[in-house]
């Protein structure tokens, strides 16, 4: 069998699992591939062999017990044989020997063999021939007792027969081993007796329990003896008769001896191993709980390198593992640490008051700090901080501006002027930016390109810097916003449980009493900025808390405060996007009722002060008039009525963002008083137009002269028309108005209204209402004053005219022609034709329908007062009725033709044909006569004016 | 253990390796096994080799067990002795110390047995580094005489005696069987107690 691998050799031949060995042979594989199996003692170690050469595997072995073959299987040559045997055991390590590893000596130390000591003489298993047992040939038990009834094949028993063991163990044995068995037994024997201590060596733990056991009996002796039990005292008296008296008492005294000898001799082996014990154990606990007794300086070093996670976890060992611990160097170094712990929370909890900061930088504190076990609720007192800082923040803010404000007192109120006198400029600000987006910041100050969007704002100095409350009221939205919203994640996170992932276990109840609290936190903020800000804009809304408490919220410097209406705006702006933030937090409803109501009183206060403010400006327009008429398609019209319309047209668009409500507010004009208000306002601010006109038209002179001064002082640019020279008479100025007047109420007026109305303004009809008879009343007056200056004359003239030349109806000439009044009276009505015309061809119809009303009224009174007719009397005042009506025919009225009518009835018919062709040509030849005057009240030339 | 022989035809004969540690034992067993010269020192614990050898025309099984020369070894020595046939007590020419140890080893191994005539041979190894001697031939030579045994001088590294050295023993112990199983126990026994005499003698010396 060339082939078949064969194992001659093993390197070493027995071990405890483990244990390298390096098996030779012959045929032990061509490879290390061609090596299929390797058992040893039958256990599997082919895992770990390894092919050196054909004659050469080194593995491990396994965890067999007991001999065995070792069997290497090949590809090439299939199952192998063994010469030789391993034996394989399990080592137990003696309380002497050294270990890699930590032994618990409690199994050991009781087992020094003790276990094994039946006799003293011979060991278990051990042949007393000194050959094998081997269990093959064993002879049945019973066969034995049957021979032998009395015996035990035990060699310890005291019925041992040698018969009985010998055919138990040895029957098959032969004579020659049986004589060398006796030999050795005999050597055995030989050697015991010759060497005591080989014996003691031999049998050391025996005899130690025989000395154990007599030690224990000594005791009770003793005892016995001492309580005079008699029995015993008999007994130890016979023993001592019996025994000589001295053999008990020298043995014990040699075990004694002995005892003392052996502790002399161990002492030294003993402590030492007591010692090595004991450091062992120190060692061991020391590695053990090396975890435990380096935490304080991990803690420490972590902490200082901010690894607060470490630190967390850390302590959460140490506290699970060392919290109830009874041994007292845990304990102290425990106590270390959570001193350590504690001083860590205050920290932690320090920084966590300490303000501003981030919202994940809280919430990561405070996750540490529950981690970390805190008492209490530091999510909580963080958030009371928080809302107290933040509370301190707005006051400081106000206080701060209010500083400000107050270290430039002047500055404020010469800056207070200067707008004011820029009016109509004054919107343009604000009107720029309405589309402008508004982004919360401290940017206010850029948001004012008029004055001088070139210059920054250093530059531009004092005069245009934003007044100090827009500034501030900017300021503290800012602060608000900046800050609020954090508080207000912090809650949530705190409430759902989302900040901690223990919180979640908190109980409904303890939410809801937290969540009524924080409502009243989030409702002192909100109040405290409301009030602030109404302290700034509204102060007289917080006249109705006491003093003290108002002073708390600031008091502004007065008297500046009308200045700032065009700011206001703005600062509705900001409260409103303050309040559409917070709407957008989801906050509760109630805590932000102040806000709301803020924002609320503020439109309201925007909305009536710039109303006001427009009702002003308008009334200021009488300064701004230039009396140059600009002619239209209807009619002239001064600059005033578009200058109107602008300020009011800018007034609604620069309120509309005010004006319009958002999702989340409330209708600015719901409340009743607030629409009575503003319509009355409305109406105030259109109606404000008429009394300027009303002033224009009826100054007295030395008014008009004063003007133009002012006008000068005060204003640059109206220089090139303000002169006083520029102001026209009455008369004219009265045309100029009335046509204003009319354009206003008949143009502007609609529009306005239609304006206002889209806006939601409310009350428009009213408001409508009331401008219509107000600006009607002015129109009556004015024409009913223009009339008179016009009527007077013309009217007056007509009865000289009539009877100049000592005239007399019943005696005159045969009439020539149409006497010279009734050219007069046409002459002063083209005249004042012309003078309408040239303002306002519009009014010219109604101007002169009056005054040829007025006229006929005046001819018909003539004519009731004649007395008597001649022929040539009634041609005559017939002829001049005529000529008059046709002239004026164009415009006649009902009321102008009755008179017209009446009057020719007083006048007696005319009878002859000669006389009524008389009149016809005297009547053709006026009118060729006077073609070119009466051209002028022609229709066409009304008609080319009206096309 | 003694007479387990499965093939009884083959005759088994059970050789121990003696002597201090790092004398050479595992290397003449290793050469004479596999005729390999194992350069690296590796203190051995307890080895077992059998392998099949023709012995003067006869083809017998010879058992080695390589034991340890380290002290630390010495206890467990007794038990090992008890079931060799022979011995091969080696030591290194190269040590004295080595030398003098075989005398400890002599006596343990004829306290076990309790046997003077056990098959015996003295081995002085690593006989290629003659120019590190420190036992001589003649010292040696006469310890063996003392002794009644053989001295043979062998090299494992140029396989110089080593056959020689386990065929010799192996020959001895056949020799020493064949004497057991030919002549009637009495004379064994005879044996026993003059070499028991011998030895009070060698004491006394």
């Amino acid at each position: 069998m060339p082939k078949e691998p064969k194992v001659t050799g093993l390197s070493p031949n027995e071990g405890p699992p483990g244990t390298k060995v390096t098996i030779r042979g012959e045929n032990l594989g061509t490879g290390a591939t061609d090596l299929t199996g390797l058992t040893i003692c039958g256990v599997n170690c082919l895992l770990t062999a390894e092919w050196v050469s054909p004659s050469k595997i080194t593995c491990k072995t396994g965890l067999c017990k007991g001999k065995g073959e070792v069997i290497v299987t090949t590809r090439s040559g299939g199952l192998g044989t063994c010469t030789v045997t391993f034996r394989g055991y399990v080592m137990q390590t003696g309380p002497l020997e050294e270990s890699a590893v930590w032994i618990d000596e409690s199994t050991t130390t009781d087992k020094r063999g003790r276990s094994k000591s039946s006799s003293a003489l011979f060991r278990k298993n051990e042949d007393p021939l000194g050959m094998s047992m081997e269990g093959k040939g064993k002879f049945p038990i019973d066969q034995l007792e049957e021979m032998f009834p009395e015996g035990s094949g035990d060699p310890s028993n005291e019925k041992f027969l040698s018969e009985w063991f010998l055919i138990e163990n040895h029957h098959h044995t032969s004579f020659d081993d049986l004589k060398t068995g006796l030999s050795y037994l005999k050597r055995k024997s030989s050697q015991r007796s010759e060497g005591p201590l080989a014996f003691m060596k031999g049998n050391l733990t025996s005899i130690m329990d025989c000395q154990d056991a007599l030690a224990a009996q000594q005791g009770q002796w003793m005892k016995a003896t001492s309580a005079q039990d008699p029995m015993h005292q008999d007994l130890l008296k016979d023993e001592s008769t019996s025994e000589g008296g001295s053999i008990t008492e020298k043995l014990e005294t040699l075990l004694n001896n002995a005892n003392d000898k052996a502790n002399a001799m161990y002492q030294d082996v003993l402590g030492r191993k007591d010692k090595a014990d004991a450091t062992r154990n120190a060692l061991n606990v020391l590695q053990r709980f090396r975890f435990l007794f380096s935490l304080p300086g991990s803690i420490e070093r972590n902490i200082q390198n901010g690894d607060y996670d470490i630190v967390i976890n850390d302590y959460a060992k140490a506290k699970s593992l060392f919290a109830d611990t009874e041994v007292q160097v845990f304990k102290r170094v425990y106590l270390e640490v959570e001193k350590q712990i504690e001083t860590f929370r205050g920290q932690l909890t320090e920084k966590l008051m300490q303000l501003p900061s981030s919202l994940d930088e809280q919430s990561k504190l405070i996750r540490y700090l529950m981690d970390l076990g805190e008492p209490g609720d530091p999510a909580w007192d963080c958030l009371v901080n928080q809302q107290k800082w933040l509370l301190q923040l707005l006051f400081s803010c106000k206080e701060e501006h209010i500083k400000q404000a107050q270290t430039i007192p002047s500055v404020a109120g010469s800056e207070g002027d200067t707008p004011s006198s820029h009016t109509p400029l004054k919107y343009r600000p604000s009107v720029g930016t309405p589309g402008s987006v508004f982004t919360p910041g401290h940017s206010s100050v850029k948001r004012m390109p008029s004055f001088g969007s070139t210059q920054s704002p250093d530059q531009a100095g004092w005069k245009f810097k934003t007044p100090q409350r827009v500034q501030f009221v900017d300021d503290l939205t800012d602060v608000l916003l900046e800050n609020f919203p954090d508080l207000w994640k912090l809650w949530e996170g705190y409430s759902t449980g989302s900040l901690l992932n223990e919180a979640a276990e908190k109980t409904d109840v303890a939410n809801q009493e937290k969540e009524s609290k924080f409502k009243k936190m989030v409702e002192e903020v909100m109040s405290v900025y409301s009030k602030l800000l109404r302290a700034a804009f509204l102060p007289e809304t917080l006249s109705s808390l006491p003093k003290e408490q108002r002073a708390k919220y600031g008091v502004w410097p007065e008297g500046k405060y009308d200045n700032m209406a065009h700011w206001l705006p703005q600062f509705v702006r900001t409260i409103r996007s303050c309040n559409s933030t917070l709407s957008g937090m989801n906050l509760p409803d109630e805590t932000t009722h102040d806000v709301r109501d803020v924002a609320q009183d503020t439109r309201v206060h925007c909305v009536t002060t710039l109303l006001q403010q427009a009702t002003e400006d308008v009334k200021a327009l009488n300064d701004r008039e230039t009396w140059t008429v600009e002619r239209d398609d209807r009619g002239g019209i001064t600059a005033l009525p578009l200058l109107f319309e602008n300020i009011i047209t800018e007034l609604i668009q620069h309120l509309k963002e005010v004006v319009q409500s958002r999702a989340e507010e409330s209708e600015i004009f719901r409340r009743a008083d607030t629409r009575m208000k503003v319509s009355k306002l409305c109406e105030d601010m259109l109606s404000a137009f008429a009394d300027t006109m009303d002033q224009l038209a009826f100054r007295t002179e030395s008014q008009a002269e004063a003007i133009p001064t002012s006008q000068q002082s005060s204003s640059g640019h109206n220089e090139l028309t303000s002169p006083s020279e520029h102001i026209p008479p009455m008369e004219r100025r009265l045309v100029t108005v009335l046509s204003n007047c009319s354009h206003t109420r008949e143009k502007v007026l609609p529009k306005l209204i239609d304006l206002l109305e889209k806006n939601g303004y409310p009350e428009v009809q009213k408001v409508q209402k009331g401008c219509q008879s107000c600006f009607s009343a002015l129109d009556e007056k004015l024409f009913d004053a223009y009339l008179e200056q016009k009527a007077d004359p013309l009217v007056g003239a007509l009865e000289p005219g009539v009877y100049a030349g000592y005239f007399m109806w019943n005696d005159c000439l045969p009439p020539r022609g149409v006497r010279n009044y009734v050219k007069e009276a046409l002459m002063n009505l083209i005249a004042v034709h012309a003078e309408v015309f040239s303002i306002s061809p519009l009014l010219v119809e109604r101007v002169l329908s009056r005054l040829l009303q007025a006229l006929a009224e005046e001819m018909l009174r003539l004519m009731e007062c004649v007395t008597g007719w001649s022929a040539d009397g009634a041609i005559q005042a017939r002829l001049e009725l005529c000529a008059l009506q046709d002239a004026l025919a164009l415009y006649k009225t009902p009321e102008s033709s009755k008179s017209f009518h009446d009057a020719l009835q007083m006048v007696p018919p005319v009878k002859s044909a000669a006389d009524r062709k008389n009149l016809e040509e005297l009547m053709n030849k006026f009118k060729s006569n006077m073609q070119l005057q009466l051209t002028c009240f022609r229709s066409d030339s009304l008609k080319r004016t009206l096309v | 253990m003694a007479s387990k022989p499965k093939p009884p035809q083959m005759a088994l004969h059970k050789v121990i390796m003696v002597g201090s540690g790092g004398v050479g034992k595992s290397a003449l067993t290793l050469q004479f096994m596999y005729d390999e010269f194992v350069e690296d020192y590796e203190p051995t614990k307890a080895d077992s080799y059998r392998k099949k050898v023709v012995l003067d025309g006869e083809e017998v099984q010879i058992d080695i067990l390589d034991t340890a020369g380290q002290e630390d070894y010495a206890a467990i020595r007794d038990n090992y002795f008890r079931s060799g046939e022979g011995f091969l007590c080696v030591f290194s020419i190269t040590e004295q110390e080595s030398f003098a140890a075989t005398a400890d080893f002599r006596e343990q191994i004829l306290r076990v047995k309790n046997d003077e005539n056990i098959p015996f041979l003295l081995v002085g190894n690593k006989c290629d580094l003659f120019d590190k001697r420190q036992v001589t031939i003649e010292t040696a030579t006469a310890k063996a005489g003392e002794w009644n045994v053989p001295y043979v001088e062998t090299s494992a590294k140029t396989r110089q005696n080593v056959d020689k050295v386990f065929f010799d023993l192996m020959c001895e112990i056949r020799d020493r069987k064949k004497e057991e199983t030919a002549k009637p126990d009495g004379k064994k026994n005879k044996k026993t107690k003059k070499e028991g005499k011998r030895k009070k003698k060698c004491v006394i010396l």
